[in-house]
C-alpha cells in the first residue's frame, strides 16, 4: 500500500466552470487531491464501477430525479464520503454534508473544511437516547414495546413487578412519551428492536 | 366581532364551528349572532372559554339547553375529523416526501401512529356522536315532554352517563407521545417549515381537544347527571 498517494475526489457538475470552482476551492481550503472530473451522473457510475475513490463532491442537478440515485452510488463505493451541492431545500439537502445555497461564503467553506478533515460522524455516537435511558430501562423498554406485559417482563428480566413498573414510570417520565404505542415507535426508531418484531 | 378575532387569533377556527364566516364588517357580536341566529350567551361562553381556560362558566354554560351544546360539541367533532386530521395528515405526507435515510422509516412510523390516534379519535367521537348525544337528546325530550319510554328507564339505569364517562379514555395521552416524539427524538428533517407547521398543529390540535373534554365533563356530564336524577325520581 503506498500511503502517500493522495486522495481521489470525483467532482461531478454538468458545467465545467462550475467543477473549475469546486476544484480551486479545494485548492484554497488546502487540500491536495487527485481529481477526477464528471459531467453527468453516468460518468460517476462508469468511475465507480471500475475503481473506488475517497470523496465525491455532487452538484444536485447532475442527480437524477430519483432520490435513491445518492444510495445507488453509495452502494458502489461504500467508504466514500459525498458532498452534495444543493439548490433548493429538499430531500437531498438533508445529506450531512450539503452545501445550501443560502449558505454564505464562509458557512461554505467550514463545511467544505469539516467534509474533507474531519472524520465521519459516527450516526448511533449522536444518539440522544442512549444517554436518557439506563441500559436496564432499554432492556425494559424492549420487552414493553414487544407487547409483554408487567409480569412477563419481570418474568423474562428475573425482576419483580414493582421494578418493572418503576421502570415503566421512569422511561415514560424521561422520554415524555406514555402509550405503548408512542414506546414502541421510539424504540424502533433507535433500533432498539426491529419493525417485524412486534406482536399484534 | 372584529375585535375578538384581532383580540385572539386562536378564535378563528371557533367562530367558524358556529357557522360565522368573515365579511361582517363592524357589526358587534350581538349583531352577528343575530345574523346567524345564534344565542349569542352561549357563543360568549365558548369563546371566552377558549380564550382563558380559567374562566370557565360552568354554571352559565350549564344553563344553556342540551341541545345547543350538543350541536356545539358535534360541529366540534366535524371539524378535528373532517378538517384538522386531514391537515395533519397533509404535512405528515409532505414530509414523507422531503425525507431520506433512516427518516424514511421514522416518519412512515409516526404516519402509522398518527393513523392509530386519527382512528381511536374517530372512535371515541363517532361512539358520542351515534350513541351518546342521541341518549342525551332523548333524555331531554322525554323530560320536557313528561313521557318517559320503559326502555329509556331501563338505560339510564344500567348504562348512565356515568358509566360513559368511566369510558372517557384519555383521547391526549397519544397526541402528546406524538408531540414528543417528533419534538425530541426524530432525526432533523430538511423541510424544517412543514415540520414547524405539523407540530405547531399538533399543539393546537391538543389545546383545543382540552377545552373540548372540559365542556364535555365540566359541563354535560353533570348536566345529564341531574336530568337522569329528574326522570328516575318524577317519571319511574
Amino acid at each position: 500500500m503506498n500511503n502517500e498517494r493522495k486522495p481521489i475526489a470525483i467532482i461531478a457538475a454538468q458545467h465545467f466552470i462550475y467543477r473549475l470552482g469546486i476544484k480551486t476551492i479545494t485548492g484554497v481550503i488546502g487540500v491536495d487531491l487527485d481529481v477526477y472530473e464528471a459531467s453527468s451522473f453516468l460518468e460517476i457510475k462508469e468511475y465507480l464501477t471500475n475503481q473506488s475513490c475517497d470523496f465525491i463532491i455532487i452538484d444536485e442537478h447532475i442527480l437524477e430525479a430519483d432520490k435513491n440515485d445518492l444510495q445507488s452510488l453509495k452502494l458502489l463505493c461504500p467508504q466514500c464520503k459525498y458532498l452534495v451541492f444543493c439548490d433548493s431545500l429538499n430531500s437531498r439537502c438533508e445529506h450531512p454534508h450539503a452545501i445550501h445555497p443560502t449558505d454564505s461564503q464562509k458557512k461554505t467553506l467550514e463545511k467544505l473544511q469539516k467534509f474533507f478533515f474531519e472524520p465521519e460522524e459516527d450516526n448511533e455516537s449522536q444518539d440522544p437516547t442512549t444517554d436518557i435511558l439506563s441500559e436496564r430501562e432499554i432492556e425494559v423498554l424492549k420487552k414493553i414495546a414487544l407487547g409483554y406485559a408487567n409480569k412477563e417482563i419481570a418474568d423474562l428480566l428475573y425482576i419483580s413487578i414493582n421494578t418493572v413498573i418503576t421502570h415503566r414510570k421512569n422511561i415514560t417520565e424521561k422520554l415524555g412519551i406514555k402509550t405503548i404505542a408512542g414506546l414502541t415507535v421510539f424504540a424502533i426508531m433507535n433500533n432498539f428492536i426491529k419493525p417485524d418484531d412486534v406482536k399484534h | 366581532m372584529a375585535d375578538v378575532i384581532h383580540r385572539d387569533y386562536r378564535l378563528i377556527p371557533i367562530i367558524d364551528r358556529f357557522g360565522i364566516n368573515f365579511g361582517f364588517g363592524n357589526k358587534t357580536i350581538e349583531e352577528v349572532c343575530f345574523d346567524y341566529q345564534l344565542d349569542t350567551s352561549f357563543f360568549l361562553a365558548i369563546i371566552n372559554s377558549y380564550h382563558n381556560p380559567n374562566y370557565f362558566p360552568q354554571l352559565e354554560l350549564q344553563s344553556f339547553s342540551t341541545e345547543l351544546i350538543i350541536q356545539y360539541l358535534s360541529n366540534t367533532h366535524a371539524y378535528y375529523l373532517d378538517e384538522k386530521m386531514p391537515e395533519i395528515q397533509g404535512y405528515i405526507s409532505q414530509m414523507q416526501l422531503c425525507v431520506i435515510d433512516k427518516n424514511v422509516q421514522n416518519i412512515k412510523l409516526i404516519d402509522d401512529f398518527l393513523k392509530g390516534y386519527e382512528e381511536e379519535l374517530r372512535k371515541h367521537l363517532q361512539k358520542e356522536d351515534n350513541n351518546v348525544f342521541p341518549y342525551i337528546m332523548a333524555l331531554e325530550q322525554a323530560f320536557e315532554t313528561r313521557k318517559c319510554s320503559e326502555e329509556l328507564i331501563q338505560q339510564i339505569k344500567t348504562t348512565p352517563i356515568e358509566t360513559y364517562e368511566r369510558n372517557h379514555d384519555n383521547v391526549e395521552e397519544k397526541l402528546s407521545d406524538l408531540k414528543n416524539l417528533i419534538l425530541k427524538f426524530l432525526t432533523p428533517v430538511s423541510c424544517k417549515a412543514i415540520c414547524q407547521r405539523l407540530l405547531t398543529e399538533l399543539f393546537r390540535l391538543e389545546s383545543d381537544l382540552e377545552n373540548h373534554t372540559r365542556i364535555e365533563e365540566n359541563v354535560l356530564v353533570p348536566k345529564v347527571k341531574l336530568l337522569e336524577q329528574q326522570i328516575i325520581e318524577t317519571l319511574s
